[in-house]
């Protein structure tokens, strides 16, 4: 009698969940590939009948994506900077001691993680506007998207650092270095790896990031690929290609940056996110 | 001066230096805009006085203004219809494939981790490619559900006010699943196993174990979940734009939309400070149960 192997039978299922959870990705390349009337085909096609990926340079061009895209480009990379800048020393101080002021820390940077964007943009617009920060709009979404970053990037840190021995920071005490010599040649390197794939996160979130920009930035030429997707985006859009080639153009490097890290990226996010 | 600068390279100040740089830009950031907020709440804040210090105060009449519009009770009730879908859809299904996932076959691991793409992906996109699968007419959903037998008609997920809350609602369950499921995961691999051999020694099925053993060991990480879908879906605003941008007639406005709208389309800064300090009193109640739940998690 020959028996089906289970774990085989698992993986085909666990495959065929996979590939129903990410129709919706397929179904963004198909669509930009379509020409405008099978896009309204009813029943649809699920593989396009001429693959024409000419529709990829034209929305490239027609939509000013290389303004776009580097406009997001210096966000993300702003937001990065600066969270890994300050969030780092703040995570590994909170991972070293035990005590009720660091418990307090704790609770306030828990309490600030939930604040929502939609919540803070109006305060922060209006401050903004006070202090005449507007006319430096990308710097102001800097600003405003790192204090969002910079909560959930330290609580994940932090567990990074509670992995470090404190052995071998005590032993490089002893051996004379200061606290900054130790922080920095001892403890830092040994947490490398999760700060990394922290900052990688932290820079895709930025990356994408929506409502700050769409409220603050009001001169085109700085807005970022968001704001540009959303300018021909809404209830009643009919340029599907088109859409769906930026869509794809957007977020094909982060997604393949996701596929390539993909390990790391878990492992970074499940170790922190429950502590 | 000597003691302060030989503290900061060698004791406690280094420490001090490195927590308050954050905590300062964090209250300047975020901890000023919020308490800025409440009182705007209280305020009379017009395109004139926009860029000055010295506003009336109105007292109670934002609120009483915002409570009295007629969208007031369907935005609530559209709230309610997006975090309440959305959290137990995401808990269901993310608890499932978890469950799923924890069996043993080849590439577990890594068929589970291609699930989190829908986290990293920015929400304005997927708004896109959801606002197009949910189209009415030519949309890949009805398609399906018209081959499977499931509908006849052709289901207007954003044109129709009786579903245009789902369609985003849906769209969000999608996009908050995977994240579920990997904290679940995590909460499962933390059972020690023997807990069920024994049990099946015993003679206990597979639901008796689930309700018996799986269910109370993750007691604390369902409770840190659900607050986490609370907060996390009350947070969600880039569907909304992408997919109906709140309509058709505010049939799909939620109270994180609805805020904005005050604030960016009606310029009236005032009520969206107001109804953004009503759905703060929301997120609070979440981030209590939501710290309290890790915390239970941490000390055991």
């Amino acid at each position: 009698m020959s028996r089906v192997p289970v774990p085989k039978l698992l993986f085909v299922l666990a495959i065929a969940l996979a590939a129903i959870y990410l129709f919706p990705l397929y179904w963004m390349y198909v669509t930009s590939l379509k020409g405008q009337s099978e896009i309204f085909a009813n029943p649809p096609t699920f593989w396009p009948r001429n693959p024409d990926p000419s529709i990829y340079p034209e929305t490239w061009a027609r939509r000013n994506m290389s303004v776009f895209l580097w406009n997001s480009v210096v966000i993300g990379s702003g937001v990065t900077a600066l969270t890994v800048l300050l969030g780092t020393g703040c995570a590994y101080v909170l991972a070293r001691y035990r005590s009720v002021w660091i418990d307090i820390g704790l609770f306030a940077i828990l309490m600030l993680q939930v604040l929502p964007a939609s919540v803070m943009i109006t305060p922060l617009y209006v401050g903004f506007n006070q202090l005449g920060l507007l006319n430096y709009p990308r710097t102001a979404v800097i600003l405003a998207a790192s204090a969002k970053a910079i909560p959930f990037y330290i609580v994940l840190v932090r567990a990074t650092f509670m992995n470090v021995p404190r052995e071998l920071e005590e032993a490089a005490l002893v051996d004379g270095n200061s606290r900054w010599g130790a922080f920095f040649f001892i403890v830092l390197p040994l947490a490398r790896n999760g700060i990394l794939v922290l900052a990688i996160l932290t820079f895709m979130q930025a990356f994408g990031e929506y409502i700050y920009s769409k409220s603050i930035i009001t001169t085109q030429a700085y807005q970022p690929a968001s704001v540009g997707l959303s300018g021909f985006l809404g209830p009643n859009s009919t340029d599907w290609n088109g859409i769906m080639a930026y869509a794809a153009i957007y977020v094909t490097p982060i997604v393949a940056i996701f596929v390539i890290l993909q390990r790391r990226i878990v492992a970074g996010l499940t170790s922190g996110a429950l502590k | 001066m000597r003691r302060i600068l030989s503290s900061i390279t060698d004791g406690k100040g280094f420490d001090i230096l490195l927590v308050s740089l954050t905590m300062i830009f964090l209250i300047v950031m975020a901890g000023l805009p919020l308490l800025y907020n409440v009182l705007m709440s209280f305020q009379q804040v017009d395109m004139f006085n926009l860029g000055t210090f010295s506003r009336p105060f109105i007292g109670l009449e934002n609120y009483q203004d915002v409570i009295s519009q007629p969208e007031f009770g369907l935005v609530m009730k559209n709230t309610a219809i997006f975090v309440f879908g959305s959290i137990i859809g995401q808990f269901c299904f993310g608890f499932a494939l978890a469950i799923f996932f924890m069996a043993k076959f080849p590439f577990a691991s890594t068929i589970r981790g291609l699930f989190l793409v829908s986290w990293v992906m920015p929400g304005l996109v997927v708004g896109a490619l959801w606002g197009f699968i949910l189209a009415g007419d030519y949309g890949v959903l009805n398609a399906i559900l018209q081959a499977l037998g499931v509908t006849n008609g052709t289901m207007f997920w954003k044109s129709d006010p009786n579903l245009s809350i789902w369609a985003v609602t849906i769209a969000n369950i999608w996009l908050g699943l995977a994240f579920n499921m990997m904290l679940l995961s995590v909460g499962l691999a933390g059972i020690p196993g023997d807990l069920y051999e024994a049990a099946e020694l015993d003679g206990a099925n597979g639901w008796q174990r689930f309700s018996t053993i799986t269910l109370p060991m993750m007691r604390a990480t369902i409770g840190a979940v659900l607050a986490l879908g609370l907060i996390y879906t009350l947070q969600q605003f880039d569907l909304f734009p992408a997919i109906t941008e709140g309509g058709p007639a505010n049939s799909s406005s939620v109270a994180q939309y609805w805020a904005w709208q005050w604030s960016f389309k009606l310029f009236d800064f005032a009520k969206g400070a107001t109804v953004s300090v009503m759905m703060l009193i929301f997120v609070l109640i979440a981030s209590i149960v939501y710290v309290w739940s890790t915390r239970h998690e941490v000390r055991g």
